[in-house]
C-alpha cells in the first residue's frame, strides 16, 4: 500500500483501491452473496390460505347484508362485532400471504428430486465429455499454431479462430442448428448422395443426438481451449523438439514427456473455462435440441426460476453447480500438479 | 562407442533465393574433433543441421561410416547434437534427461537409470542424478547434455557453440573437460564455433568459414601458422596487414610495394610482379628494432601499452593504420615514445592476393 502511495500518488491510490473494492463487492461478493442468502431459506405458506381469505370476503358480505336487514339492536351489536373479528382475521391472513414466514435451512439443497437430480449428474458427464473432446480437438491445433506454422500462417489461423465470435454466439449456434437439422446442410449432402431421403423422412436425427450438442458446445468454446493451451505451448523452446527428435523420441513420446508437461498449466486453464461454460450454458443445448431430448441441467435453473417461480430452488440449484465448478477447479488443479499462480497466468 | 567419419560431397544449401552454404565438400575423420570456425551467419550451423539430418542438402550428399543419410531424419542418424542452449528438459530430473535416448529406444527403466547413472558419473555429477537442470550450475547443465547425447551411443557428436553461454574461467575448464570425454569415448566431435580460441585449443583440425564458403580446412598449426586467406589471417589470431603491390617476386619471396615502403615477405600464393597484395605479420612476430637485424623496418608512431599479462601489447601507427606488436613482459622494458623502429623477418611475413578481411 506504502509502495503504490509512493509510486502514483495518494489520488490515484484512492482511485486503484476504490475500484478494486468496488469490483470485489459489487461484482463478487454481493451477487453470490443474493444468490446464497436466497438460496437458504424458504416461504411458509399455507396453500389454502387464498381460499380461506376468499371465504371470509364471503361470509363478510352475507354478514353485512344480515347487519343491514337486522333490527334487533343487540343483534346488531353482535353482527357488528362479529364483522370487526373477522375483518382483523381477514387483515391477519391477507398479512401472511403478502409477507410470509421465512424459514432459514438447507431444505433447498435437499429438495432435489430424483429426476432433477439425474439430469443434474447427466449434466456434469456431458460437460466433462465436452472438455475431453474439445481438448483432443484444441491441443494438435493449438501445437501447429504454435510450433509448426510459419509466423504469417500463425497469425492467418488464429485470426480464423477469431473471426467467428465476432458474431454473436446465438447466430453461431443457430448455424450449427441449420448444418445439422432434418433437412440441414448435411442430410442435403446425403440426400444428394443418395443415402437418405427427404420425402420418406429417413434423414439423419443430428439434433435429437448429444452429440449434437456437444458439437455446437465445442465449437462455441472451442477459443477458450485454443489459447490457454496455444499461450503456454508457444513458450515451449523449439530445441526441445529438435532434441527430443534428434534423441529418437517419436511424436508421441515428444508430446507426452515434453510438450504436454510443459503445457499443463494451458492445459488445466482451458479445461476448466470449457467445463465451466458448457456446464452452465443454456442458449446451446436449447437451441440444438429445441425440447428433442432432455434437459440440461442449466435449463432447469432457468425453469425454477422463470417458469416455477420458485427462486430459492433455483438459487440452491445455481449455487449446486458453482460448487461442482469449484470442486472441478480444485481437481484440475490437483490432477496436472498446478497451483493457482501457474494458472493467472 | 566409437567415431565414425563424416563425408560431404559437394553439398550445396539454398533458402529460397538465399545460398546459405555454396558447394562444399569437407571430409571429416572418424574419431577426430573437428571444428568449424567462422563468424556468425557464416553457414556454419547449416552445416550442423545438415549432418544431424533437421534439414536435407539442396544439392550433394551427406554420408556418414560410408552410409549415405539422404532420406533419414535426426532420429535415424547416428549422431547426437548439443544445442547452444543446451535444450535440457527442465520439468525432467538429469537421470531422465539423460534416460530420454534410452526411453526412446524401449529399454527397460532399471536398465535406463543404470546407464544414466553411469554417464552422469563419467561427466562427473554422481549425486545429481534426482536433481532438475535448474538447481544446477551452467557447467553442470554443460554435462548433462554431454551425458545426454552420449547415452544414444553416437558415431558422431555435434556442438553447436555449447561454451558461448559461460564464463570465461568456465569455458577454458570446459574445452579440457570436452577434449577429454572426447579422447576417452572416441566419438567423432563436430564442433561449432566463432570463438577462434576455442577452436585452436581443442581442435586436431579446423574448417574456416565466410559466407557459405569454406575457405580453409587444416591443423590448427596450419590454420595459424599458414592461413590460406587474408580472411582466415585475419579471423584466426591477430594480424598486422600491409597492402600493396608486388614489385618483384619468387618462388619463395616477393617484395612489395607498400605505401610504408618496400616489404620482404613468404610468396604463398605464387604472386607475380604487378599483382595486388597483401604482408600480414602476427603481432608476436613483429618486434621492436633494437639492434636486432630485421628484414623489414618500419618507422611508427608509439600510441600505447597494454598488459595483457605474460605479454604486453604495444599499439603503434605507422603511416596512417595500426600496427600492433607482443613483446614479451621483461620488466627491463625501456618506456617508449615518439617514433620508434619496428621490424620482421621476410620468413615472418606471409604474401597473399588481396582478397576480404574480417570485418569485426
Amino acid at each position: 500500500m506504502r509502495d503504490l502511495v509512493r509510486s502514483y500518488g495518494k489520488t490515484l491510490t484512492t482511485i486503484f483501491v476504490a475500484l478494486v473494492c468496488f469490483w470485489v463487492l459489487i461484482m463478487i461478493v454481493l451477487p453470490q452473496a443474493f444468490m446464497i442468502e436466497q438460496s437458504l431459506w424458504t416461504m411458509q405458506r399455507d396453500s389454502a390460505l387464498g381460499v380461506k381469505i376468499d371465504r371470509a370476503y364471503a361470509d363478510l358480505a352475507t354478514m353485512n347484508y344480515d347487519l343491514g336487514n337486522a333490527r334487533d339492536e343487540s343483534a346488531k351489536t353482535a353482527l357488528q362485532a362479529k364483522i370487526d373479528a373477522l375483518q382483523a382475521g381477514i387483515s391477519d391472513m391477507e398479512q401472511r400471504e403478502t409477507k410470509p414466514h421465512k424459514i432459514y435451512g438447507l431444505q433447498n439443497y435437499t429438495a432435489m428430486s430424483g429426476l432433477h437430480f439425474r439430469i443434474f449428474v447427466k449434466s456434469i458427464v456431458y460437460a466433462l465429455a465436452v472438455t475431453v473432446l474439445a481438448l483432443l480437438v484444441c491441443y494438435p491445433l493449438a501445437f501447429t499454431i504454435a510450433k509448426l506454422a510459419t509466423p504469417q500462417r500463425a497469425a492467418l489461423l488464429l485470426l480464423g479462430l477469431v473471426i467467428p465470435y465476432a458474431i454473436n454466439e446465438l447466430l453461431r449456434v443457430y448455424a450449427w442448428l441449420m448444418i445439422l437439422d432434418y433437412q440441414g446442410v448435411i442430410n442435403s449432402a446425403l440426400e444428394a448422395l443418395g443415402l437418405v431421403s427427404f420425402q420418406d423422412k429417413t434423414w439423419v436425427p443430428f439434433l435429437e443426438y448429444s452429440g449434437s450438442v456437444f458439437v455446437a458446445l465445442i465449437y462455441a468454446y472451442v477459443l477458450f481451449m485454443v489459447f490457454p493451451i496455444y499461450n503456454t505451448v508457444e513458450t515451449l523452446d523449439k530445441n526441445q523438439l529438435e532434441a527430443a527428435e534428434d534423441l529418437g523420441g517419436s511424436i508421441w513420446r515428444t508430446h507426452w514427456r515434453v510438450v504436454i508437461p510443459h503445457a499443463k498449466p494451458g492445459i488445466a486453464v482451458g479445461c476448466i473455462m470449457t467445463f465451466m461454460l458448457s456446464v452452465g450454458s443454456y442458449s446451446v443445448p436449447q437451441i440444438m435440441t429445441r425440447g428433442k431430448s432432455g434437459d440440461w441441467f442449466s435449463q432447469l435453473i432457468y425453469r425454477q426460476f422463470f417458469e416455477t417461480q420458485s427462486w430459492n430452488l433455483g438459487a440452491a440449484y445455481a449455487f449446486s453447480l458453482v460448487l461442482v465448478c469449484l470442486v472441478f477447479i480444485l481437481l484440475m488443479m490437483k490432477l496436472f500438479g498446478v497451483g493457482i499462480r501457474d494458472i493467472a497466468k | 562407442m566409437h567415431g565414425k567419419n563424416v563425408e560431404l560431397d559437394k553439398v550445396v544449401m539454398r533458402f529460397g533465393g538465399f545460398t546459405a552454404v555454396q558447394q562444399t565438400s569437407l571430409e571429416i575423420r572418424a574419431g577426430e574433433f573437428f571444428s568449424i570456425l567462422g563468424p556468425s551467419g557464416c553457414g556454419k550451423t547449416t552445416i550442423l543441421r545438415m549432418v544431424s539430418g533437421f534439414i536435407e542438402p539442396s544439392e550433394g550428399r551427406v554420408r556418414i561410416g560410408g552410409d549415405d543419410m539422404g532420406g533419414r531424419g535426426p532420429a535415424r542418424r547416428p549422431t547426437a547434437l548439443i544445442f547452444q542452449n543446451l535444450a535440457l528438459f527442465p520439468l525432467m530430473s538429469n537421470w531422465e534427461n539423460v534416460a530420454f535416448g534410452l526411453e526412446a529406444r524401449g529399454l527397460d527403466k532399471r536398465t535406463r537409470r543404470e546407464r544414466a547413472y553411469e554417464l552422469l558419473a563419467l561427466v562427473g555429477l554422481e549425486g545429481k542424478e534426482a536433481q532438475r537442470p535448474g538447481a544446477l550450475s551452467g557447467g553442470q547443465r554443460q554435462r548433462v547434455a554431454i551425458a545426454r547425447a552420449l547415452a544414444v551411443e553416437p558415431a558422431v557428436l555435434l556442438l553447436d557453440e555449447p561454451l558461448s553461454a559461460l564464463d570465461l574461467k568456465l569455458r577454458q575448464y570446459m574445452r579440457a573437460e570436452l577434449k577429454a570425454i572426447q579422447r576417452k569415448t572416441g566419438v567423432t566431435f563436430i564442433f561449432i564455433t566463432h570463438d577462434q580460441g576455442e577452436a585452436l585449443t581443442m581442435s586436431d583440425r579446423i574448417a574456416v568459414m565466410r559466407a557459405g564458403v569454406v575457405e580453409q580446412v587444416g591443423t590448427t598449426d596450419e590454420i595459424y601458422d599458414r592461413p590460406a586467406t587474408p580472411f582466415v589471417a585475419t579471423f584466426v589470431g591477430e594480424n598486422n596487414v600491409l597492402s600493396g603491390t608486388v614489385a618483384e617476386a619468387d618462388a619463395a619471396y616477393a617484395r612489395i610495394e607498400t605505401p610504408l615502403g618496400p616489404v620482404r615477405a613468404r610468396n604463398q600464393d605464387a604472386l607475380a610482379a604487378g599483382q595486388r597484395a597483401m604482408v600480414f605479420v602476427r603481432p608476436e612476430r613483429a618486434s621492436l628494432v633494437n639492434g636486432h637485424d630485421l628484414d623489414n623496418r618500419l618507422t611508427g608512431r608509439f600510441e600505447r601499452r597494454d598488459l595483457e599479462g605474460s605479454y604486453v601489447n604495444l599499439f603503434f601507427t605507422v603511416g596512417d593504420q595500426p600496427f600492433i606488436v607482443h613483446e614479451p613482459n621483461l620488466d627491463r622494458q625501456a618506456a617508449l615514445e615518439g617514433e620508434v623502429r619496428l621490424g620482421f623477418q621476410a620468413d615472418d611475413a606471409v604474401a597473399m592476393r588481396a582478397g576480404a578481411l574480417d570485418d569485426a
